[in-house]
């Protein structure tokens, strides 16, 4: 039943790839039209999806051999984000047609955008453990490719390499936990696994998960791979707000959501989850507060979200990690689709020449307050109920330190929110611009996405049913139970409190400010990336000496070339004339 | 039948030393007919009739045309100095090769049948391997397209010839002589610290 | 080892490779080393056939043959094809100086 519309969810956006690479650079309005008719269409089939969810497989390709079948399973959590990755993502390409008017290689931006939807809701819609890893690849590609996508800008080059880089590390701890999984299976199968998880060896199970942690920190931007995200952030800005904000590093989560009933029980396994969301909220929270680029904020605080989210599943709620991540990608898609009107309004994405930039933008100013409020976490706005249930998971199941932490967390968020609204739409003007409000072709997602901001927590129910079927132990409850529990619940002040003293903060910012002095310090390790920078550079550096010293084998000589070939036959041949006694 | 075939295997590799130590490349293309031809007796003599007659027509007799052609347009061109890799090291590696293939397969000298019964060419063909014989269809129009990069002729020098007074064409092709043979050279230059 | 025929035709299979592998390390002519190539390809036809020799399975081994010699063919027929552009190009056919890939 599912079948059709999985083929078309993934299927459509690789063929408007095609479509818009043969329609060429010459005719950028077919381009246009082309772009936003596919993702339309592969968004319109993904919500499809929604009505046809089951837990059985759907499509089995059998390929033979050592791959097993190519399965593909239409359950809850897969569809929820490739719902999220398809619908987002065609209005991230209905911005672009506003935002990159008249860009040169226009066949280039929509192919890789294209091409990365349909990766996404492949990697979300699979059942195979090697066809997860192809489409997890093939999502780090296209992200390298369109954030270096202004390819004769030195720093979007060296952004796109690192964020490159660093998923591709932690993807080895991905494709190292499937074939260990392959090698005690004999099945790429992710069912088969989750079913047969407590039969294998628990030190093998340990090493799988940590493996896979590794990717999902990775992918998701958290602590120690965080770095990478805000020098993403020199990708066009529907970018970040489709692959750097919304779907790609939910990628992670979503990782540690489906594996989560088969790692629940290693040791150490979950308090390692708990720490990395932890840390990496904080740690990301106190540097958006002192970044000056609007993007690198949202950046940061996307980083700072995600680990709310990771810090979810570490605490055992795998509800509460995928409703936050549904809320943040709304709210999170619409702050960047809104800061992506103003930069591409007034040409700059420094905050400090922004500033009184509501009177002219009010459309825009509108619509991202509303975000800030959800990323602040201002009641009834979704994310301030997914916020909610991550703090009550975390009083209920987590350790206290880890509540105290996100709790500060909150506060945090809400004091760098009002901050990044403050500065660039209150205040006097610190620099003359010429803004202009968002033109249709921007109007339309901003809206559509600030009334989903302002509703989806309405579909709480629903998508705890979606969710039920896919993971096993989580108990579902209606929207109205959810609300009233949450309302009734005295821990909710408590954390209301948190954000109003975050608000207060940034209002009464000019008495605080002894305060702020004394913590200059801090803001400077901030500024410096509280040294995971110069770890970073560290290791590009031992990396590039390495490619020097390896560069002198690559002697460009044929016959060179066919004696490492021979070389390597004589190897083989040793190792199976060793073996083959056996 | 031992003794047939020892004289042709010794043939077959004659043929092929010959082919790599010949100096001259046509020589070399002939002598590579020469070990097909034997390497299709071989083939004759175990029983694989077909296969024999299409490597003996397709390998010693289409592809030394091709050779052929493409050495009398390519140009024979004598090469001087001594290989990158050292012949000794070179006769080293691939003598351990053969030891090691040697020492691999020494059990495999006396016939093993299996139960599966001997089949026809034609039914193995159509039948068992079906998917084999389309793409050897796709591989023969790669072929095709790749006969078409062989006999394609310079572009900027058959324009010369059909579009331009006799003078003009002469001094394009002065000047398209001096472009594709300045690259490489400009290349080194460039490779050079 | 007593001399079976198929003793006799697995020796030439070595013996073919081992001299294919010899060529690819020591001829310098772009042509030359299509030629080795060949050499190499036929070596790979025969152990097809010795193997089904050995297992009293022709058919199958004739139609792995055949594919082979397809696919040597159009490896032949390309790789010429790019020899006489490379011989165009740069001028040359000598792979020592045909060292543009350098690192």
């Amino acid at each position: 039943m599912a079948a059709p519309f999985i083929t078309l969810t993934i299927g459509l956006p690789w063929l408007g790839a095609l479509a818009v690479w043969i329609a060429g650079d010459q005719h950028p309005k077919a381009q246009h039209a082309l772009a936003v008719l596919f993702a339309v269409a592969g968004g319109l089939s993904g919500l499809a999806l929604l009505t046809t969810t089951g837990a059985e497989v759907a499509i089995r390709l059998p390929v033979g051999g050592a791959f097993g079948d190519f399965t593909f399973v239409a359950d809850g959590l897969g569809v929820f984000l490739a719902v999220i990755a398809t619908v987002i993502g065609s209005l991230a390409v209905i911005f672009s047609v506003e935002y990159m008017k008249g860009e040169a290689q226009l066949g280039r931006y929509y192919a890789f955008v294209l091409l990365f939807i349909g990766a996404m809701a492949g990697l979300a819609l699979t059942g195979s453990l090697l066809l997860l890893f192809f489409f997890w690849e093939v999502t780090a590609l296209t992200s390298y490719a369109l954030i270096s996508f202004h390819n004769d800008d030195p720093k979007a080059v060296a952004g796109g390499i690192k964020a490159l880089l660093m998923t591709q590390l932690g993807g080895v701890g991905l494709l190292a936990g499937a074939l260990l999984i392959y090698a005690h299976l004999g099945s790429y199968d992710i069912s088969a696994f989750l079913a047969g998880a407590d039969a294998l060896p628990p030190d093998l199970r340990a090493l799988i998960a940590f493996g896979f942690l590794a990717a999902a920190a990775a992918k998701s931007a958290q602590a120690p791979f965080h770095t990478w995200l805000p020098d993403a952030m020199e990708a066009p800005t529907p970018v970040s707000a489709l692959i750097h904000a919304a779907t790609m590093v939910n990628a992670g989560v979503y990782l540690l959501a489906r594996f989560f009933p088969a790692f629940e029980s290693v040791p150490g396994w979950s308090t390692a989850v708990v720490i990395i969301g932890m840390v990496t909220a904080l740690l990301a929270a106190v540097m958006a507060l002192v970044a000056d680029d609007l993007k690198r904020v949202l950046a940061y605080s996307t980083v700072s979200q995600l680990g709310y989210m990771v810090f979810a599943i570490g605490c055992g709620s795998v509800l509460a990690g995928q409703f936050h991540l549904f809320s943040h990608a709304v709210f999170k898609a619409l702050l960047f689709l809104g800061a992506g009107a103003v930069i591409h309004a007034i040409g700059t994405r420094d905050m400090h020449q922004m500033g009184g930039l509501g009177k002219h933008m009010p459309l825009v100013r509108g619509v991202f307050v509303i975000g800030a409020g959800a990323l602040a976490g201002i009641p009834i706005l979704n994310g301030f109920w997914s916020k909610e249930l991550i703090l009550e998971t975390g009083l209920a199941h987590g350790p206290l330190w880890g509540y105290i932490g996100m709790l500060i967390g909150a506060g945090l968020t809400a004091l760098y929110t009002a901050r990044m609204v403050w500065l660039v739409f209150y205040g006097e003007p610190r620099s003359h611009h010429h803004a202009h409000d968002a033109r249709p072709a921007m109007a339309i997602p901003l809206v559509l996405l600030a009334v989903g901001t302002l509703t989806t927590w309405l579909l709480f129910g629903p998508f705890g049913a979606l969710l039920a079927e896919a993971v096993p132990g989580l108990h579902e409850e209606s929207t109205l139970d959810f609300v009233t529990k949450v309302v009734s619940d005295p821990a909710t002040l408590l954390a209301l409190g948190v954000v109003a003293i975050g608000l207060l903060a940034w209002q009464q910012r000019s008495r605080l400010s002894p305060i702020a002095a004394g913590l200059r310090a801090l803001e400077q390790a901030a500024k410096q990336g509280f040294g995971f920078e110069a770890i970073n550079r560290f290791v590009a550096r031992m990396t590039r000496s390495a490619a020097t010293v390896l560069q002198r084998t690559q002697t460009g000589e044929l016959n060179w070339n066919a004696a490492g070939i021979a070389g390597a036959l004589l190897i083989v041949l040793i190792i199976l004339a060793g073996g083959g006694t056996r | 039948m031992v003794e047939l075939l020892l004289i042709l295997v010794i043939a077959a590799v004659a043929c092929a030393i010959q082919a790599i130590r010949a100096e001259r490349l046509l020589n070399s293309a002939l002598w590579l007919a020469g070990a097909s031809a034997f390497i299709a007796m071989i083939f004759y003599s175990m029983g694989a009739r077909e296969v024999a007659i299409i490597e003996l027509s397709v390998g010693a007799g289409l592809v030394t045309v091709l050779f052929v052609f493409a050495i009398s347009v390519a140009g024979d061109e004598s090469i001087e100095g001594r290989p990158a890799v050292p012949r000794a090291l070179a006769v080293m590696l691939a003598g351990l090769c053969v030891i090691g293939l040697i020492w691999l397969l020494r059990d495999l000298t006396a016939p093993t049948p299996t139960a599966a019964s001997a089949s026809a060419l034609t039914n193995a063909l159509w039948h068992e391997r079906a998917l084999d014989v389309l793409a050897q269809v796709a591989l023969i129009f790669t072929g095709v397209i790749g006969l078409l990069g062989l006999l394609a002729e310079p572009r900027s020098a058959h324009a010369a010839e059909t579009h331009t007074t006799p003078v003009e064409g002469s001094q394009q092709k002065i000047a398209a002589r001096a472009t594709t043979e300045s690259p490489l050279e400009l290349q080194k230059e460039a490779a050079r610290p | 080892m007593s001399l079976s025929p198929l003793a006799i035709v697995l020796l030439a299979v070595t013996l073919l490779l081992g001299v294919g592998f010899y060529g690819l390390l020591v001829a310098r002519n772009l042509i030359k080393l299509i030629v080795v190539l060949q050499i190499l390809a036929k070596a790979a036809m025969l152990a097809f056939v010795a193997a089904g020799y050995g297992q009293e399975h022709m058919g199958l081994a004739q139609s792995m043959v055949a594919m082979v010699i397809v696919a040597d063919t159009v490896v032949a027929v390309i790789a010429l094809a790019l020899a006489v552009q490379v011989r165009r190009h740069y001028g040359t056919l000598d792979v020592r100086k045909l060292t543009t890939l350098r690192g």
